[in-house]
C-alpha cells in the first residue's frame, strides 16, 4: 500500500465542509438582537395613564444603563414614559400618561413602542397597543414633536430581531440556502442534459441523471424543512401559500423524471428522452417558480408588495452567512453528485465488461 | 448476508423512532416552541442531515451490491 | 416544413378517426356519462364545481385522445415516417389534430355541462380566449409527451405520469381564468393571467419545436 492515495478534488470537498461548519456554528452561536416579546395590556384609551408591562428578549432592562421608553403616533407625534421600572432583565413596567388630544386622528390607532438603552441599543415594537380615541381636541397637545434625546445603537454583530420569526431566523441559512442550491444543481443537471443533447457523449446523461437526483433531494428537504419551519412560524405544516404549492408540482414533475428513467430499459433512448424531459419540464417550470407566486399574495417575502431578499428581510449579518451556506450547500451537492457519477460510472463499465 | 441485518437494524431502528415520534411532538410542542423557537432550526439541521445521511446509506447499499458482483465474477 | 406534408398527415388522422368510430365515440362517452353522473349526484352544480367539472374532464379526455393518436403507430409506421417527411412537419400535423380534436371534445363538453347544468359564464369573451390558451397549452404537452412515450412498454401509464405533473400550471392559471369569467370572483388583472397563459404557451412550443428532432428519432 506505498500508493499515494488522493481523493479528487480535495480542495472544493473541505471548502465545502468547513464552509458549512462554519455556518452551523456561526449561524447558531451569533444571539439575536434584543428585542420585545410581548406588552400588556395591548389597547387603551386616549387621555388615560396606562402601565404597560413589556416582555423584552436577550435584554438588560436592570444593568443595561439608563433605560428609555417612548410610545410613537406618527413621526411628529411622540411620548415618553414618565415613569420606568425594570423588575428584571427581560421584565419592566412603563407608565405613559396618553394625552387626550389626538391632533387629527380618530377610530382606533395603532401606537409603536421605543424601548433604549445604552448597551442593547433601541428596540422597536410596531402595533404596540391599540389606541381607542373617543371625543379628541385636534390641537396635538401633549405630545413631543421627536425624540430629543440621541437613541443607542447596538454595536456588536447580531442577528436581526423579527416578531414571529424569533431565533427561526437562523432558519434562512438552512431551508433559504438549500432552495438556492437545489436550483444551482438543477441548472447544472440542465447545463448536462443540454450538452447530451448536442454531443451525445454517454457520461454526459449520467452527470445530468447524478445532479438531477442530488437537487430533487435537496428539494424534498427544502420542503421538509420548510414545513417544520412553518409549523413553527404560521402554526401549520402545510399552508395554501403559492409558493410552497407550486414548489410541490416542481417536485412532482421532478419525481416523474425519476419513473420516466426507471422505466425506459434502453439506454440511448433513455439518455435521449430524459434529457429532452428534464429540459421542456425546467422551461415548464421557469413561468411556475418564479411569476405565479407574484400574481397572488404569498406568506414569503418577495411577495404582495413585500421586497426580495434585500432590505430588511436579509441584513448584512445575516449574509455573512447565507451566501457562504448557499455555496456550501452547492459544494456538498456537487460532492454527493460526483459520487454518484463515478459510482454510474463503474457500473457501466462492468456492465461492459461482463 | 451482513448487508441483510443491518439492514433490518436500520429499519428496526427507524420503526421505533416513528413510533415514538407522535408522542413526543405532542409533548415536545411547547419544547421546540421555548427559548425564542431555537430549537425548530436545530429540528431543520437535522432534517437536512438526515437527507444527506440517507443519500449515503443509499449510496453504500448501491456500492455493496456492486462489489458482490465483482467479488461474484472472480 | 412543407404545407402538403401537414396537410397529407391531417388528412390521413382524421381519416383514421373516422373509420374507428368506436374510439372517439369513447371519448365522447366518457365525457358525457362524468356530466350526467355529477349532475345526479350533486343536483345542481356550482359554477365553481363546473369549472372544476370541465377541465377534469378535458384533461383526461384530452391524454385519452392524445396517447390514442401517438401510440396507435406501429414502429414501422414511425420508420416510414421519417424517410417521407422531416420532424417539424410531422410535430404541426400531429399538434394541429391534438388541437382540434381537444377543441372539439372542449365544444362537446361545454355542451353537454350546459344543457344538464346551465351555462355559468358571464364573460365569453374571457372565456373562450382563456380556454383557447389553455387548451393550446394542454394540447402542446400532451403530443410532446406522448411523443417521449410512443414505442415504450407501459407507454399509457408513462404517459399519464409525465403529462399530468406538467399540465398543473397550466391548469390552475386556467381554472383561475375560466372562474373569473364565471363571475364568481372578482379580478381585474385577470388579462396578465391570460398575457401569462400565453407566454407560458410560446415558451412550450417553442421548446417543443427545438426538443422533438432530438427525442423523436428512435
Amino acid at each position: 500500500m506505498s500508493e499515494r492515495i488522493n481523493i479528487k478534488g480535495m480542495w472544493w470537498k473541505g471548502l465545502g465542509v468547513v464552509l458549512f461548519l462554519y455556518v452551523i456554528v456561526g449561524g447558531m452561536m451569533i444571539p439575536l438582537k434584543p428585542g420585545i416579546l410581548s406588552i400588556q395590556p395591548g389597547n387603551a384609551v386616549n387621555g388615560d395613564t396606562v402601565k404597560l408591562e413589556v416582555t423584552g428578549y436577550n435584554t438588560h432592562f436592570l444593568s443595561g444603563g439608563d433605560l428609555r421608553t417612548w410610545l410613537k403616533l406618527d413621526s411628529s407625534h411622540f411620548i415618553q414614559a414618565f415613569q420606568i421600572q425594570a423588575t428584571g432583565e427581560t421584565m419592566c413596567k412603563a407608565t405613559f400618561a396618553i394625552p387626550s388630544s389626538m391632533a387629527s386622528y380618530t377610530g382606533v390607532q395603532p401606537l409603536t413602542l421605543i424601548l433604549d438603552n445604552e448597551v442593547d441599543g433601541y428596540s422597536i415594537q410596531p402595533n404596540a397597543i391599540f389606541l381607542a380615541i373617543n371625543d379628541s381636541l385636534s390641537t396635538g397637545e401633549g405630545w413631543d414633536s421627536s425624540i430629543d434625546e440621541p437613541l443607542h445603537a447596538m454595536g456588536q454583530i447580531r442577528f436581526p430581531y423579527r416578531n414571529i420569526l424569533h431565533e427561526t431566523i437562523r432558519n434562512t441559512f438552512f431551508h433559504i440556502a438549500l432552495w438556492f442550491a437545489m436550483f444551482l444543481l438543477l441548472l447544472a443537471g440542465l447545463w448536462h442534459a443540454v450538452m447530451y443533447l448536442r454531443q451525445g457523449l454517454p457520461q454526459q446523461d449520467i452527470q445530468s441523471a447524478a445532479y438531477h437526483k442530488v437537487a430533487i433531494l435537496f428539494g424534498l428537504l427544502g420542503i421538509a424543512t420548510g414545513s417544520v419551519w412553518a409549523k413553527f412560524t404560521w402554526n401549520t405544516f402545510w399552508t395554501t401559500d403559492v409558493k410552497l404549492n407550486m414548489t410541490a408540482v416542481a417536485m412532482l414533475i421532478y419525481l416523474a423524471y425519476l419513473i420516466l428513467r426507471n422505466t425506459i430499459a434502453d439506454e440511448d433512448k433513455r439518455a435521449r428522452v430524459s434529457a429532452g424531459y428534464s429540459i421542456f419540464a425546467f422551461i415548464a417550470l421557469i413561468p411556475l417558480v418564479f411569476v405565479i407566486p407574484r400574481l397572488t399574495d404569498s406568506l414569503h417575502p418577495g411577495n404582495g408588495g413585500n421586497p426580495a431578499l434585500g432590505g430588511e428581510d436579509l441584513d448584512n449579518t445575516l449574509r455573512l452567512f447565507f451566501y457562504p451556506s448557499i455555496l456550501a450547500l452547492t459544494l456538498l451537492g456537487n460532492w454527493m453528485a460526483t459520487l454518484l457519477i463515478r459510482y454510474e460510472k463503474i457500473r457501466e463499465k462492468m456492465f461492459y465488461h461482463s | 448476508m451482513k448487508y441483510h441485518s443491518k439492514f433490518r437494524k436500520f429499519a428496526s431502528l427507524t420503526g421505533a423512532f416513528l413510533a415514538i415520534c407522535p408522542s413526543l411532538m405532542a409533548q415536545q410542542t411547547d419544547f421546540l416552541r421555548s427559548t425564542g423557537k431555537i430549537y425548530s432550526v436545530v429540528a431543520v439541521i437535522a432534517i437536512v442531515f438526515i437527507g444527506i445521511a440517507f443519500f449515503l446509506y443509499r449510496l453504500d447499499y448501491k456500492l455493496t451490491k456492486l462489489e458482490n458482483q465483482i467479488k461474484n465474477e472472480q | 416544413m412543407q404545407f402538403t406534408n401537414i396537410q397529407s398527415i391531417l388528412q390521413k388522422e382524421l381519416a383514421i378517426e373516422f373509420r374507428q368510430k368506436f374510439a372517439v365515440g369513447g371519448v365522447f362517452l366518457f365525457s358525457a356519462t362524468v356530466v350526467f353522473l355529477l349532475y345526479k349526484t350533486f343536483n345542481n352544480i356550482s359554477p365553481r364545481e363546473w369549472v372544476l367539472l370541465l377541465w377534469i374532464i378535458m384533461l383526461f379526455t384530452g391524454l385519452q385522445a392524445v396517447v390514442k393518436s401517438f401510440l396507435q403507430e406501429k414502429q414501422e409506421t414511425w420508420m416510414y415516417y421519417y424517410s417521407l417527411f422531416d420532424a417539424t412537419s410531422l410535430l404541426v400535423a400531429k399538434l394541429l389534430y391534438n388541437l382540434l380534436f381537444l377543441i372539439i371534445v372542449f365544444l362537446f363538453t361545454v355542451l353537454c355541462l350546459a344543457i344538464f347544468s346551465g351555462f355559468p359564464v358571464r364573460d365569453i369573451t374571457l372565456f373562450s380566449v382563456g380556454s383557447g390558451m389553455g387548451l393550446l397549452g394542454l394540447s402542446v404537452i400532451f403530443t410532446f409527451v406522448s411523443v417521449m412515450a410512443a414505442s415504450e412498454r407501459a407507454s399509457s401509464i408513462l404517459m399519464s405520469v409525465l403529462s399530468l405533473p406538467l399540465t398543473l400550471p397550466v391548469l390552475l392559471l386556467l381554472i383561475k381564468v375560466t372562474t373569473v369569467s364565471t363571475g364568481l370572483l372578482a379580478d381585474t388583472a385577470v388579462y396578465d393571467d391570460v398575457v401569462l397563459l400565453a407566454g407560458i404557451n410560446s415558451i412550450l412550443l417553442g421548446s417543443t419545436f427545438l426538443l422533438f428532432p432530438y427525442v423523436w428519432r428512435s
